[in-house]
């Protein structure tokens, strides 16, 4: 039984997993973004992916147990990451359906309130009701001050910065105001909201309107996947000055090394 | 091909000046003009960032062009501390590794000055970058100095001082791709919305780092028994950097969201 376990889990084990996993992303990597995602949200990918948490849980139980704890943490944060990860996406399956849709978007023009989120190249599926609502007070774009070679371009200086400022409610709460820029997503009731892009369209009037598109999303495993995060570091800090420690050694005793 | 006119040019071409200086002095074996040559490329290399940081206005990290003379900018420090902490003289490989950086930077890449987009402002960006950059450098000249490894009938003391030595550059170098790499997972969450959004060039830093976590527990489960397989997964591991940063970089074939290069 021990050494089932040891072969399992062991270094010579480790070393193929790594050079596996390796092989994988690559091919993954060809595949391109998008069918790739596709991928690792199939069964197959998701019970692999468990499989590899539960053999990292194990090591790093067992190297805790021995007390190289500089080990242990390496492993047990990459689990962590894994689990949380694992977590986010079987949280559809595992949601009793009350607590609001995963990701969304919504496109507004400036007055909009909306608390639906759709989804889709032109933001035609609906996917569910946000647990608050919306107003997209004004949407703003900044550019740069013009350059010379802008101007003897004759074109526009590029883009600086994008900002959505809206007015959240929360059912029994006093409504506020957020900024939302590029890089400094709002967090309201478990979502991130993210100014995603924006564009120029026209309303039924006919007339030309610039609207702005804000996604929401919703990730319960983001935590773990955080811890994992810092565990994974500390680790690799202890264990890199742990490699500092051991002194370079003298030229001096040869044999002990048997081939 | 091209030869860059400007003031950057110049910095850049001096500074490769400088290391063939370096190479020059270390056939001829002047000591003390190796390391004055070394020293002043360090110098110039530094000029020519800083430069570039001022003439654009934000941290030079956006495009490759930058992040080769960024990675040139780092050998000398590192250089020295190799030196200092494992007693081996890694000046020539250095020199020849910061003339195989600079010569895109000055004959391939063009230098425009692209203002930043709203994605890349984010107080993210630079530790992001910066760590990938002495990442990178640290993990070549760990192949580098892992190149007696391979050699045939190898003396065992120079066998172990080799694999000492690149076994401590690469831990540090996998350290700074482990916060490169995380950095970059918190700063797609704040930006893209998601921490891992399986985009080509995420799977290629996934797959470099899975490379070097197999050379460490090979080393564990080898110790010195096979230095040359440790120095095999060091020169994939390194394989894998240069084709990260060039193939992947610039191919159509993984195009994603890292394409500001």
């Amino acid at each position: 039984m021990k050494n089932y376990f040891h072969q399992a889990t062991g270094l010579g084990m480790a070393v193929y997993i790594c050079c596996i996993l390796s092989a994988a992303s690559i091919a993954l990597a060809f595949v391109g973004a998008e069918k790739a995602g596709e991928i690792m949200a199939t069964p197959p990918a998701l019970g692999l992916s468990a499989l590899l948490a539960l053999l990292l849980i194990l090591r790093g139980g067992f190297t805790l147990f021995n007390r190289r704890y500089y080990s242990a943490m390496m492993h047990l944060g990459c689990a962590c990451v894994v689990v949380g990860w694992l977590t986010g996406q079987t949280a559809p399956y595992l949601d009793q359906g009350d607590k609001g849709p995963l990701k969304g978007s919504i496109a507004m023009v400036d007055g909009d309130v909306m608390n639906a989120l759709w989804e889709g190249a032109y933001l035609t599926n609906y996917v569910g009701k946000l647990p608050f609502s919306v107003k997209l007070d004004k949407f703003i774009i900044d550019y740069y001050a013009s350059s010379s070679v802008d101007q003897s371009a004759g074109r526009m200086p590029p883009i600086k910065e994008y900002r959505s400022r809206v007015t959240i409610t929360e059912p029994g709460k006093e409504p506020y105001t957020k900024n939302i820029v590029v890089n400094q997503p709002a967090y309201v009731c478990g979502y991130h909201i993210y100014q995603m892009s924006w564009g120029q369209s026209q309303n039924w009037q006919g007339q030309p309107v610039t609207y702005t598109v804000l996604q929401f999303i919703r990730d319960p495993g983001l935590h773990l996947v955080y811890f994992g995060f810092g565990t994974l570091f500390v680790g690799i800090l202890l264990f890199s000055v742990r490699l500092f420690k051991v002194r370079s050694p003298a030229p001096a005793p040869l044999p002990e090394v048997k081939s | 091909m091209m030869i860059k006119t400007t003031l950057q040019g110049g910095l850049i071409y001096l500074t490769m000046v400088f290391f063939i200086a370096t190479l020059v002095a270390s056939a001829l074996r002047q000591r003390m003009l190796i390391k004055g040559f070394w020293a002043a490329g360090f110098l110039t290399a530094v000029s020519a960032v800083l430069w570039r940081g001022i003439h654009t206005g934000h941290p030079p990290m956006q495009n490759l062009f930058e992040f080769f003379l960024c990675m040139a900018a780092f050998l000398w420090p590192l250089s020295r501390l190799s030196s200092w902490k494992n007693g081996i003289d890694t000046t020539v490989k250095d020199a020849v590794l910061g003339l195989c950086i600079l010569f895109p930077a000055g004959f391939v890449f063009g230098e425009e000055v692209r203002r930043l987009p709203p994605a890349l402002q984010s107080s993210l960006f630079v530790p992001h970058v910066a760590s990938y950059v002495a990442g990178y450098i640290m993990l070549a000249r760990a192949a580098l100095m892992a190149l007696p490894m391979l050699k045939k009938g190898c003396p065992p003391a120079e066998m172990r001082s080799a694999e000492a030595a690149s076994r401590q550059t690469v831990v540090v170098g996998f350290l700074l791709i482990t916060i490169g790499l995380v950095l970059g997972s918190l700063w797609g969450k704040i930006c893209w919305g998601h921490y891992w959004q399986w985009d080509p060039k995420e799977m290629w830093s996934l797959a470099t780092w899975m490379v070097y976590a197999g050379y460490f527990h090979l080393r564990l489960k080898t110790g010195m028994r096979q230095p040359r397989l440790l120095a095999v997964f060091l020169w994939i591991g390194l394989l894998f950097v240069v084709l990260t940063l060039t193939w992947i970089n610039l191919s159509h074939l993984f195009s994603g969201m890292h394409n500001y290069a």
